[in-house]
């Protein structure tokens, strides 16, 4: 929307974006909380997330070991699954389908989200726009499916639903791979992970593990794409650029090593959409790899020898984590449209881009303070409407986040958050954003939040949002 | 000869009715029981427990393994060196039988009410465990163990076995189980009394 209006009207426009892109961001799903798994142990919601979706150590342990308990026997899984095949027949491979399992209720989950809206945003001609006490009951629900199929395949799917103001529904299928775990070597070594997915490039610092709700712009929602660099957030731009991925299309290879390393290296589609049908915008394929580890609490994996004591309470975990991570992208022969200032066309490609970061999430007790940084940088060429090259300009934007996360009793947990970008365009201003959440479990799986959201640049834009959550 | 705890608990009766009166030369309280537990499982039946050795020779028998209710029933059997099962299909379905252990067998495929027998004379080294599948539902899973003597016992779901009729001596115990291994343990059977082994399984 900004590309459109020149550079003139852009500051205020993206400030408008930023308060826009953070109410819509709720939207932004990954992987939450996921009841089928509560039925299929007979257990808690509060086995695996302190409050749903943010997971706690344990929960991080049954996702990274393909969604199961770590060392899990037979005896734990409450619901029986059906047999596709006596064990017998692996000794007949070939010469006979290697047998598997399904679960055998169908492991189906809901996700329904009710909010109440009151947002404020600066306009472009400085005016600023209102909408408050608006229902958005229901904003939105997930129906997820997720479970095992026999000792070393796992999935995952997840379709959202968004009831729109003028009652149409977009649905938009978020999630839907499946993994084949430890298929040889050491347990937890090796994971394959093939479909739409939440990459784990990014694990640790997207909705599963941090309690404020709003998606973190600054990382995930930012525009790197101008004419000098990027300028502020993207917004619904179509094909859409990339910060770091919230979802990939890809096959992604993890594992982790003794307990307190992972690795991750996948590849991807990168940009998208394409032309011509195509989800992917060109024929490259995005690489990402990240390495991490652990320091004290629970392993990865869910091990507890290395602590000396393990703490009664579900979200504790005292342990230091820390991670650093690449994405490199190519984005050749993917046009983003531009009007410059004195109204000529222009396309961009951004034909390298480069992520690196770093993240930390440190565990004290009944405080959990999450951080990552990012450094992008984008080699951006510019063409003229009969596609000659005009110039190359490389660009280089900075963002991060930290949040606090603390548990003051078991069902209320409140948040801190603080997340800048400094644009990739020297010329503009970094943007700035502080989120405030406190979060109330009523039961194990009904939640209710007040959000509070501010531009720290343009107080005009900000948010105070009421929600309700619940799974089943 | 197939393990049958009703009737073992029955022997339990007349031996603390009757006592010396029992004609049988090894009834006189020569009863091997115990317990095994299953590591991690959802249920401990179907553990076998036998006598390693045994001296003298064992007369084979006659027992059926039925398909009803899609499963073979019982789920695990022992039969001494030699014996027959007769493999019998009471579901309205079609079933099949094969194993793809030891000699490997395929007896064919049979209607409701039909069924094929099946003579267990090839095992060379005891225990020798036969999987039991069905081609047609390849869900169903059973298992024939074949051993050198009748003295063994197939534990139920809390894990309780008991082996009957045991000569006075000394003996090793072995386990048997699909999913779990267990170390063999020795054993002193004396005459009019009882002896307890446990076993713990696991992976």
């Amino acid at each position: 929307m900004a590309d459109l209006l020149g550079f003139g009207g852009r500051a205020a426009l993206r400030a408008l974006a930023l308060t826009l892109i953070g109410v819509c961001a709720w939207d932004v799903g990954t992987a939450s909380a996921i009841p089928a798994f509560a039925r299929k142990y007979a257990t808690s919601c509060q086995t695996c997330h302190s409050i749903f979706p943010k997971l706690n150590a344990f929960g991080v342990a049954f996702r990274l070991s393909g969604y199961r308990m770590p060392k899990e026997t037979e005896e734990m899984v409450k619901e029986k699954p059906v047999s596709l095949g006596a064990p017998a027949y692996k000794k007949l491979w070939p010469n006979a389908v290697w047998p598997g399992e399904i679960s055998s209720a169908v492991p189906l989950a809901l996700n329904v989200k009710f909010a109440y809206v009151n947002t404020s945003a600066l306009n472009g001609d400085g005016s600023t726009a209102t909408s408050n006490h608006d229902f958005q009951f229901p904003q939105e629900l997930n129906m997820f499916a997720a479970g095992t199929l026999g000792d070393h395949i796992s999935y995952l799917a997840e379709v959202t639903f968004v009831e729109n103001p003028d009652t149409s529904v977009t649905v938009a299928i978020e999630h839907a791979n499946l993994a084949f775990d430890s298929p040889f070597g050491p347990e937890n070594l090796l994971h394959i992970r093939i479909g739409k997915m939440m990459p784990n490039v990014v694990d640790g610092f997207q909705e599963m593990q941090i309690m404020t709700g709003a998606g973190i712009d600054s990382l995930f929602a930012y525009n790197p794409i101008g004419p000098n660099g990027g300028t502020g957030l993207a917004g619904d731009a179509s094909p859409s650029p990339i910060a770091l991925p919230v979802s990939v299309r890809g096959i992604e290879g993890y594992g982790i090593i003794k307990h307190r390393a992972m690795w991750v290296a996948g590849v991807a589609n990168g940009i998208s959409p394409g032309t011509n049908g195509r989800f992917d915008g060109n024929n490259a394929k995005d690489v990402y790899a990240r390495f991490d580890y652990k320091l004290g609490g629970m392993g990865l994996d869910g091990d507890t020898g290395g602590q000396k004591e393990i703490p009664a309470q579900n979200w504790r975990d005292d342990s230091l984590r820390v991670g650093a991570f690449v994405y490199r992208g190519d984005g050749s022969h993917i046009n983003f449209p531009f009007t410059l200032a004195d109204g000529s066309a222009i396309t961009i490609q951004d034909t390298h881009f480069l992520r690196t970061g770093l993240y930390a999430s440190l565990y004290v007790r009944d405080l959990n303070v999450i951080a990552a940084y990012v450094r992008g940088n984008d080699t951006l060429s510019q063409f003229d409407e009969a596609a000659v090259p005009l110039a190359v300009v490389d660009a280089t934007y900075h963002a991060w986040f930290t949040e606090a996360d603390y548990v003051f009793y078991p069902w209320l947990h409140g948040a801190f958050r603080y997340e800048t970008v400094s644009n990739g365009d020297p010329g503009e201003p970094s943007l700035r954003t502080a989120v405030f959440n406190a979060s109330a479990l009523i039961r194990a799986n009904v939640k209710a939040i007040v959000e509070y959201r501010r531009d720290l640049r343009h107080g005009e834009n900000h948010s105070l949002n009421g929600v309700m959550r619940f799974a089943f | 000869m197939k393990s049958n705890l009703a009737s073992a608990a029955c022997l339990t009766g007349l031996v603390m009715i009757m006592g010396p009166l029992l004609v049988h030369p090894g009834a006189a309280g020569s009863l091997i029981t115990g317990t095994v537990k299953a590591s991690g499982l959802s249920t401990n039946a179907g553990a076998v427990v036998y006598l390693q050795q045994a001296p003298g020779t064992f007369p084979p028998s006659t027992e059926t393994m039925d398909q009803k209710k899609m499963q073979f029933i019982p789920h695990v059997m022992a039969v001494v060196a030699g014996s027959t099962v007769k493999f019998l299909n009471s579901d309205p379905t079609p079933h099949n039988v094969f194993s793809p252990d030891n000699e490997k067998y395929n007896l064919g495929t049979w209607p409701q009410g039909q069924s094929k027998d099946y003579v267990f004379s090839k095992c060379t080294k005891f225990p020798c465990a036969y999987t039991q599948l069905c081609r047609v539902h390849p869900e169903m899973e059973g298992f024939i163990v074949v051993l050198q003597n009748r003295y063994f016992g197939v534990s139920d779901r809390e894990g309780k076995f008991e082996i009957k009729d045991v000569p006075p001596g000394s003996y090793t115990v072995g386990v048997w189980h699909p999913k779990l291994k267990g170390q063999p343990k020795p054993v002193v059977v004396e005459a009019g009394k009882s002896a307890v082994v446990d076993f713990t399984l696991a992976r």
